[in-house]
């Protein structure tokens, strides 16, 4: 660990995997792909610095730290992406594995390499099939512990922040129907079948079909649309 | 025969040596051909057969086969061609007749010709592959007289007119007809057909085309009808007296098409006597009638049908719609059965029975019965009617048949399950308040439903009359057991199962001392033989009788509800009580209470008590008085609650309510014994398989379906396929 700066996981992967032969182990090592070299002992520095001072965590007070330290504002998407390659489990809290997991994940050890990084993890969002995981992600992160579904509230502020990437023309009129006919919890069923909706039925409900077995949700969705003239009623 | 003096032992053929006479033939002939000649004139008798035949046979020998052949053909040709000029000579209606005359000769002498002839009909002509004596005799007939120009278009249309005209009502020589369609038909299948069939077939369309536009343009339904069966039987029977069987079907064939396809539109939707106004009213022969010309036409029956079961459905959705029906249940259900029976009766009488005729009516009954939702109820208030006490039918036979006929109304509701919970309802109110007239006819009932629906739709039922049965007993128990019961009133208490009887929530009001006690000792008695149980008096069911004394000196027995009886009795106490004092002694709810004091105090005949001020609406500060001044002619009066009603609006949206909630659980079940076996499925298939499963007893709307699809979802019991999210997988 202390030669290659990498963590005691993969040391012990590397060691296990050569049988537990030490130069086996090196080679083993240094011919697994790797993003770059982290330096392990920096990663715990580092999450010192954020760790709340009484818990194993990093808690609100220490990420607003990071979001300062890194020159980016709370809100920004960026720090979904970060929390989804750390597998956080809720929103506004790392665990120090999550934590270290997470930075080696992407491959940084310090805070400028981070920076560096960040126009790159905004770039995930543009590949789909990235930006699906991350979406069905968001769900469980953004929700309460103990909860099964999202709070209405929550679930708009992150449709908004993620529709904003990846451009939905009908959001608006979503969020608004959900306040009027809907208030209420949004279901995980809901929460992935909508990303399904968007990909594959287009702005205009060319293609929408009433058998197509979408959540009852979105088809009042269609409902609401067709009653405002927002499109028009195919049949 | 020369034997020559012993040379060679050889057996030659005999030869015959024969005259070779030059004239042989010439002789022979001229003999046959005058023979012939005879035969034709009707001199036969002269003749001798051997002789002839003789002849015959020797020419034939002397292979004169092909010139005898040909002088045959040649002069049996000539005394055609004779006859042929006397036919054509004849006038008018002779002329068949000579025809026939002239045929008869021609037959008997071919046959005699045949005959002298046999020899050459048996060798020469067969291995020559000439036509027979008697077929020649047959085609040189047709040829030369049938088909002969003068002869062929005449004998036609003579035949043809003579049909005509006894289609206009002459009456014609039929036997003549016969032998001259028989002629034909000997000449051979396709001279008669065509001859005289096809022409026959061609102008007997033109005429009944003609026939049936002048028909239909004066006759009402009905009457058309009439005339082309009786053109039919006509037609029929004019073939089997003098045309070949098989022109029957044609000609059949050609009387349908003109006169019932062409027009079938017309006739079965025709105003005013059409089938509809048949159906109306009743017209049993006429729709016999009209089935059975129908069925011969192509898609006669099935326009029928659809003309019936549109009209079927018209005048139920009327019915079912009309607010003024809607106002009294029990006449709308009787008029729905009255429908039912009339047009069962129609179906039995003048469909034979037939099966689809009864399915269509059946899903025009279904139809238009589940347009009006409020059906499941008013069908079991019309039950209720019946199997309350003093109704009209005494004997329960006919109301074994009034209930069977009810169940066949049943059959087409689709909302099952709503019309149990009014059913529950209605029993209850019967049962409590004692009002059931037949025990054997409400068991009969719950038999009936049990057959239907199977029995978890009738145990709860059942266990209401249990109930029953078995509180008599307790209350009986009670009695026995206890003997310091001095001077308290005496109670009959009923105890309700919770599950199987409807609930209706109830805070218990406060009883009058008297009450109190003993159904204090009852509650006693009854826990200590059942323990573990727990007792809740429903004041809002029960009834009491009370014996008044009234300041004029009257004095009557009172049947009133529990509720009454406790404001009653408050009386005993005070003169005067306001609404507000009798509201907070009693503790009755505020809507029942005023109901209550309304029935009490400004019903006429009833009103033991007296209100002030008169008004109808009961406000907080009006004063009740005992009404000195009550009469009544009865000794007994029934102050009670009123007969069951249809439910009032916000009833009615409870109880839709409670029905809504009661399916979402039986949808989920089915969802999931559905997937349980399945393992994975499609959405629409899911809601095809639910819909069947629960079709019996209601029909899940697929939005609920959906949702409750997605409840299970989120309770991890279904998952979406990943590839395909149209599929649902069964999480074990």
């Amino acid at each position: 660990m202390a030669i290659t700066g990498a963590s005691e996981k993969v040391a012990l992967q590397s060691l296990k995997a050569s049988d537990w032969h030490l130069e086996g182990a090196f080679d083993v090592f240094y011919s697994q792909p790797q993003v770059a070299v982290t330096n392990f002992r920096r990663l715990e520095e580092l999450y010192n610095r954020y760790k709340e001072p009484d818990a194993e965590m990093i808690m609100v007070e220490g990420i607003s730290q990071l979001c300062e330290d890194l020159q980016v504002d709370p809100q920004d998407i960026v720090m979904l992406v970060i929390s989804w390659h750390m597998k956080a489990s809720t929103m506004c809290e790392f665990s120090h594995e999550e934590f270290i997991g997470g930075l080696q994940s992407i491959g940084v050890d310090s805070i400028e390499k981070l920076c560096e990084k960040l126009p790159a993890l905004r770039a995930e969002l543009k590949d789909d099939q990235k930006f699906r995981e991350i979406y069905n992600f968001a769900f469980t992160w953004a929700k309460e512990k103990g909860q099964k579904s999202l709070s209405l509230e929550t679930a708009i502020g992150m449709w908004q922040l993620l529709f904003a990437e990846r451009h939905w023309p009908l959001i608006d009129y979503w969020c608004q129907f959900l306040q009027v006919r809907h208030n209420k919890a949004i279901s995980r069923d809901t929460w992935s079948q909508l990303l399904e909706f968007v990909k594959t039925i287009d702005p205009q409900l060319t293609n929408y079909d009433e058998e197509g077995a979408w959540p009852y949700l979105i088809d009042e969705f269609v409902e609401y649309l067709i009653e405002n003239g927002v499109v028009q009623h195919s049949k | 025969m020369s034997s020559q003096k012993k040379r060679s032992s050889r057996i030659e053929p005999f030869r015959h040596r024969v005259e070779t006479d030059p004239n042989f033939f010439e002789k022979a002939w001229r003999k046959l051909e005058d023979a012939i000649g005879e035969i034709y004139n009707h001199n036969a008798s002269g003749l001798s057969f051997e002789e002839l035949y003789r002849t015959a046979y020797n020419m034939v020998l002397h292979k004169h086969g092909p010139k005898l052949y040909d002088k045959l053909t040649e002069n049996m040709k000539g005394h055609l061609q004779e006859m042929r000029t006397s036919i054509e000579a004849a006038q008018g209606g002779l002329f068949l007749e000579e025809l026939q005359r002239k045929w008869d000769d021609h037959n008997k002498a071919l046959q005699m010709i045949r005959d002298i002839l046999m020899y050459m009909d048996r060798t020469f002509i067969p291995t020559n592959k000439k036509t027979g004596v008697f077929d020649l005799g047959l085609e040189l007939w047709r040829d030369t007289i049938v088909r002969s120009a003068k002869i062929h278009g005449r004998l036609l249309d003579t035949l043809l007119d003579l049909i005509h005209r006894e289609r206009m009502g002459e009456v014609i020589n039929r036997s003549l007809m016969r032998s001259t369609t028989k002629m034909l038909m000997d000449l051979g299948s396709s001279v008669y057909q065509d001859d005289f069939e096809r022409p026959f077939l061609e102008v007997s369309a033109s005429f009944y085309s003609g026939e049936s536009q002048r028909f239909i343009e004066c006759c009402a339904c009905g009457e058309y009808l009439k005339k082309a069966q009786q053109r039919l039987d006509e037609e029929a029977e004019r073939v089997s007296q003098y045309m070949d069987a098989k022109t029957d079907e044609k000609i059949t064939a050609v009387v349908v098409k003109e006169m019932l396809a062409n027009h079938m539109q017309r006739l079965i939707l025709m105003d005013n006597s059409g089938l509809v106004n048949m159906l109306v009213e009743d017209r049993f022969e006429d729709l016999t009638r009209m089935y059975s010309l129908f069925q011969r036409v192509h898609d006669g029956h099935s326009t029928i049908k659809s003309v019936m079961t549109s009209h079927v459905k018209e005048t139920g959705r009327n019915m079912v719609t009309d607010p003024e029906r809607l106002k009294d249940p029990v006449d709308f259900v009787q008029k729905l059965l009255n429908e039912k029976d009339k047009y069962d009766s129609i179906v039995t009488t003048s469909f034979s029975n037939d099966k689809s005729f009864q399915n269509a009516l059946n899903s025009s009954f279904e139809y238009f019965i589940n347009l009006n939702n409020r059906c499941p109820e008013f069908i079991s208030l019309y039950v209720d009617d019946k199997l309350r006490k003093g109704m009209k039918e005494a004997n329960e036979e006919a109301v074994e048949t009034v209930l069977d006929k009810v169940m066949m109304l049943f059959r087409y509701l689709q909302e099952k399950d709503l019309f149990e919970k009014y059913y529950k309802q209605h029993l209850a109110k019967r049962l409590l308040s004692g009002k059931a007239a037949s025990d054997d006819s409400e068991r009969s009932m719950l038999v009936k439903l049990k057959t239907e629906c199977g029995y978890q739709f009738t145990s709860k039922l059942e266990g209401m009359f249990t109930d029953l049965k078995t509180s008599q007993d307790t209350t009986q128990g009670f009695y026995a057991a206890s003997s310091d019961l001095g001077d308290a009133p005496t109670i009959s208490v009923q105890i309700l199962t919770t599950g199987s009887w409807p609930t209706q929530p109830c805070s218990p009001c406060s009883l009058p001392p008297e009450i109190l006690g003993v159904s204090e000792m009852f509650r006693g008695y009854y826990l200590g033989t059942h323990n573990g149980r727990r007792l809740t008096w429903q004041t809002n069911m029960g009834t009491a009788d009370i014996k008044a004394v009234f300041g004029n000196g009257s004095k009557h027995e009172l049947n009133v509800s529990t509720y009454q009886m406790c404001v009653l009795m408050l009386f005993n106490l005070v003169d005067c009580l306001t609404y507000r004092d009798i509201e907070q002694t009693t503790a009755i709810p505020a809507v029942d209470l005023k109901r209550c004091l309304q029935s009490l105090a400004l019903v006429k005949g009833k009103n033991v008590l007296r209100k002030e001020p008169m008004s109808r609406d009961i406000s907080d500060n009006d004063n009740f008085y005992v009404n000195d001044k009550f009469t009544s002619k009865l000794f007994k009066v029934k102050i009670g609650t009123v007969a069951t009603q249809k439910e009032s609006e916000p009833e009615k949206m409870e109880t839709r309510q409670r029905v809504e909630e009661d399916r979402k659980p039986q949808i989920e079940a089915a969802i999931v014994r559905i997937m349980k076996s399945r393992r994975v499925l499609d959405h629409n298939s899911i809601v095809t398989e639910v819909t069947k499963q629960l079709q019996p007893r209601f029909m899940p709307n697929p939005v609920v379906i959906k949702k409750r699809i997605e409840s299970l979802i989120e309770r991890e019991f279904l998952e979406r396929d990943k590839n395909d999210r149209k599929l649902y997988l069964y999480l074990a």
